[in-house]
């Protein structure tokens, strides 16, 4: 009886051990791919913006010829810009997505700034409604780069750091291979509205 | 520098640890509320020399039922007692874009948006989780403050919802409206039957604990409230920073906040919810549901 009972009790131990570790390890990997999924997610959040963008570009560019014959370069860069992101958004390659973004985001603005020397432009209220629309997506994007930054950064956090290295396993080799986006400028600040 | 070191890791509590804390905290407080439901109408059943039996299986029916239906129903109460209503998507555009670029830096399903009359800056968020989250502001907001300032101040009740603190701060407001209830009850039964009846000794011992158990109860409950309250509170608004990136927003908001002089009145149950004190400052800060908007000021300026 007494050899049963100190047969057993290390037995029980054990077992209860490895129960507690499957545990922590099934919490470990639930948490690791939340983690990582939450990186997919936050870069569609990106894309979804850029798309919007995209889509309002063909519309801005109607509006400007109405009032801007002249300004043929700038209209055709926007264009052209344009084109690009659509292309790379077809290609399916993030950091080509991100700079056809950011070159599409640069001829805007240079855009706007000529738009500056046309009055009637300026009153024009559809071409004030597409630049407040713009402009409330480039700070859309500027968040969501931030949140995939972040999201990045807090998965490779739980991966590499004790004791989540332990259970990481195949998700070790993920961390590390995201790139994060430059962050980007905000809009300027507005003084009130 | 190992000052500075420690001092950072306080300001880095993560969000997950705070989320589960406040998860347990919410069991907590619920099996806590029970346990004084009981004992309250325990200590009065033996008071009033009822059958303890009944009133115990009534007290806690009562509880179960209120609990349950307060918080099924805790948005839609909160809404409507300080008159909300939904905003609208185009005439508020700047407030929906505010919202919206708040829910992407913090990575949760955009929240339904409202407005509250009102002249002081302020704002709450409630609902049971972030899929059923809602912001809400004063018509104030939205003339008093710049696009910075306002993204500040939802960035804050955003936080509030990341870190599960509007599951918490209900269920505590449910807790404590249901605690005064049942002391007021108790009280007022007292004044009704002490002129009829005539009370052993031994009933007097339990009738005296009961009253001050019936008095004290709720107070006590008040300042848990309260103490948790202001703590989530600096929580809330290193959150804000994290999201926005931009601690000037926040710290102006609170400046411009401590500069009016236009209180609020809203129901004590609600009024840990919003962003700062919706009254003026009280003497003591035990008192308060929020820190003094300097010790905010100043714990975002050491950012």
């Amino acid at each position: 009886m007494g050899l049963l009972l100190a047969l057993l009790i290390p037995l029980i131990i054990i077992g209860i051990l490895a129960v507690a570790i499957l545990l922590i390890w099934i919490s470990y990997y639930n948490r690791f791919v939340v983690l990582s999924n939450r990186i997919k997610n936050s870069f569609s959040q990106i894309d979804v913006q850029l798309k919007k963008r995209a889509d309002l570009v063909p519309n801005l560019v109607e509006t400007v010829k109405g009032y801007a014959k002249h300004e043929a370069k700038i209209m055709k860069e926007v264009s052209d810009a344009r084109k690009s992101l659509v292309t790379a958004n077809a290609s399916g390659k993030m950091d080509a997505r991100i700079k056809a973004g950011d070159a599409l985001q640069g001829a805007l603005g240079r855009l706007f700034a000529v738009a500056e020397n046309y009055p009637t432009l300026k009153a024009n209220e559809n071409f004030l409604n597409l630049q407040t629309e713009l402009s409330s997506i480039e700070d859309k994007i500027a968040y969501a780069r931030q949140a995939y930054n972040d999201s990045i950064m807090s998965f490779d956090n739980a991966v590499m750091t004790f004791p989540g290295n332990i259970f990481a396993g195949k998700f070790k080799e993920q961390a590390g291979q995201y790139i994060k986006i430059p962050e980007a400028e905000r809009a300027p600040v507005k003084v009130s509205f | 520098m190992a000052k500075e070191k420690s001092k950072e890791k306080e300001k880095h509590v993560d969000f997950r640890d705070q989320i589960s804390a406040n998860k347990t905290r919410s069991v907590f407080l619920l099996i806590f509320v029970f346990v004084v439901f009981i004992a309250l109408g325990y200590v009065i059943a033996l008071a009033f020399t009822l059958d303890v039996f009944a009133i115990l299986i009534i007290a806690t029916l009562f509880s179960i039922f209120y609990v349950w239906i307060t918080y099924a129903f805790c948005d839609k109460i909160a809404l409507s007692s300080v008159g909300a209503k939904e905003a609208d998507k185009t005439r508020h555009r700047a407030l929906y874009d505010a919202v919206e670029n708040m829910a992407i830096a913090s990575q949760l399903p955009m929240p339904r948006v409202y407005i509250m009359p009102g002249n002081q800056i302020n704002a709450f968020a409630t609902g049971k989780d972030p899929k059923s989250s809602v912001i809400c502001v004063t018509e104030a907001c939205l003339q008093k403050l710049n696009k910075q300032e306002l993204e500040g101040v939802i960035g804050h009740e955003m936080s509030h919802i990341a870190n599960y603190d509007i599951r918490f701060v209900t269920i505590v407001a449910v807790v404590v409206g249901a605690i005064s209830i049942f002391s007021q009850m108790f009280l007022r039964g007292m004044f009704y039957r002490s002129s009829s009846d005539d009370r052993g000794s031994g009933n007097l011992i339990f009738f005296l604990v009961a009253l001050v158990l019936a008095i004290i109860a709720p107070i006590i409950v008040k300042l848990v409230q309260l103490a948790i309250s202001r703590k989530r509170e600096y929580m809330a608004d290193a959150g804000s920073v994290e999201f926005t990136r931009y601690p000037p927003g926040l710290i102006n908001a609170l400046k411009k906040i401590k500069h009016e002089h236009e209180p609020m009145k809203v129901p004590d149950a609600v009024a840990p919810m919003f962003f700062s004190d919706t009254t003026k400052q009280r003497i003591l800060e035990m008192f308060q549901t929020h820190p003094s908007i300097e010790k905010r000021i100043k714990a975002l300026e050491a950012m």
